[in-house]
């Protein structure tokens, strides 16, 4: 009966009503349908549903649903239409029992109930944390080892540059080599020039006078030993 | 009282057919299978309970005794149900009839004891003498124990049967000295409505209880022959 009744009072939206759905375009019913609204339903006694006090008050004011309930139960059982039966105690106290259960157990047993929803939820969730923090991880010594590679070009380099001065340094060597016996040259002719120019003829007469005498001297000498 | 004390113990039938059936059917509807992780509140709670329950049943049972927790989660879970569902007012309890428990008990045992024989033929053999009887008292001992190890599924139904029959009387009976003593003096009245109160919140335990100590048998009948 319970859940009839709040079948029987979606009153809010009209469109949740098959009747009236062909006044409206295709796919409306579908999507403004209310499976179980978030707020349940006010309802009075666990029994009756709010609306109907609200249908009643105004014309019976707020005690008009109680006294139509009393007067009903005292007419069914004064008319014998229910009959009271050893059911009934048992019923009394069956029913009272699980209203007082539930009246004082059933927030806590709720709350009980989340808690151990909320506990699958954290570990699954503590799962997720987990698997993103090692992927992060992973993403991070990814990023390093690319920045290695970046410097690692300008290690390259270095060592190109270095390698090229030192091979500089023997073409260099080469280069000076040629260069220093190119000097060389030229200072043996300036110096031969040098000769030239002040050596007169004069001298030059005194020199090969010199000379023969020295050669004939030789001569001399060369004549006392016997001819080979 | 309605025509007498055991009318509500009649199987039920509407216009001549029997909806017995479709009453032991209904108390499954009160266990929705989970069908996500994070599920509503009935279904988490009878969660929690059926693995607590779960643990301490099976906890003493070898590999091979632990195939059998689906019969017996499912037990209990059945029996506990239809108990607690036969103490609200007019309905009808299928345990009351010994019918339903010697069909559950007599499987069950056999089932146990088979096993037992076929796999560990002496060890089953050798439960049916404690250990130390003195040499002359073994023949007698050996019937009385195959005698008691017969009785078993007997004991099992004829227990549930008369525990669940025997406090719904008590409660009609009860109830009706309420009703009569109503009229000649409501003093006595509210004291026999007091009894009747404490003897609801026995039959809610013994409800349960009996549930536990069926299957708890069960499990021990298997565990000896495993």
């Amino acid at each position: 009966p319970r859940a009839a009744w709040t079948f029987a009072h979606h009153a809010v939206p009209s469109t949740s009503c098959p009747k009236s759905s062909a006044l409206l375009g295709p796919g409306v019913l579908q999507a403004t349908r209310v499976f179980h609204p978030a707020q349940p339903r006010k309802i009075r006694l666990g029994l009756i549903p709010e609306e109907f006090f609200q249908f009643l008050y105004p014309k019976t004011g707020v005690t008009g649903p109680y006294v139509l309930g009393t007067g009903l139960i005292l007419y069914s059982l004064s008319k014998e239409i229910y009959v009271m039966s050893p059911e009934t105690f048992s019923t009394i106290s069956v029913v009272g029992l699980l209203v007082y259960v539930i009246k004082k157990y059933g927030a806590s047993i709720g709350e009980f109930a989340d808690k151990l929803n909320e506990q699958k939820i954290s570990q699954v969730e503590e799962m997720k944390q987990v698997s993103i923090k090692q992927i992060q991880d992973v993403i991070d010594m990814e990023k390093s080892q690319q920045a290695l590679v970046q410097k690692r070009h300008y290690l390259f380099d270095v060592q190109w540059s270095n390698s090229v001065m030192a091979l500089g340094v023997e073409v260099k060597n080469c280069l000076d080599y040629h260069i220093s016996v190119q000097n060389m040259m030229r200072q043996q002719e300036h110096m031969i020039n040098w000769v030239e120019k002040h050596i007169s003829a004069q001298q030059e007469k005194e020199t090969i006078a010199k000379r023969i005498a020295d050669l004939k001297l030789l001569a001399k000498k060369a004549k006392a030993q016997p001819v080979l | 009282m309605n025509e007498n004390l055991f009318a509500s113990f009649i199987t039920p039938t509407i216009v001549g057919i029997p909806i017995v059936i479709l009453i032991i059917a209904i108390p499954s509807i009160l266990f929705p299978s989970p069908t996500r992780l994070i599920t509503s509140r009935l279904t988490s709670l009878q969660q929690w309970l059926i693995q607590l329950v779960l643990k301490q049943l099976m906890m003493m049972h070898s590999i091979k005794g632990r195939t059998w927790s689906l019969m017996l989660i499912s037990l209990i879970l059945f029996i506990g149900s239809t108990n607690l569902l036969g103490l609200l007012p007019h309905s009808f309890t299928p345990t009351t009839q010994l019918s339903m428990n010697l069909g559950m008990a007599i499987p069950l045992w056999a089932a146990a004891v088979i096993t037992g024989f076929r796999h560990k033929t002496k060890m089953s053999l050798a439960h049916l003498l404690p250990q130390g009887t003195p040499v002359p008292l073994i023949p007698m001992l050996v019937i009385i124990e195959t005698i008691s190890l017969f009785i078993q599924p007997m004991a099992l139904a004829v227990r549930l049967t008369a525990n669940i029959t025997a406090g719904h009387l008590l409660m009609h009976l009860i109830g009706g000295a309420t009703l009569v003593l109503t009229s000649i003096s409501p003093a006595t009245a509210s004291i026999t409505f007091i009894i009747l109160i404490l003897l609801t919140i026995l039959e809610f335990a013994v409800a349960l209880i009996q549930a536990y100590v069926f299957t708890l048998l069960v499990s021990l009948y298997l565990h000896d022959n495993t």
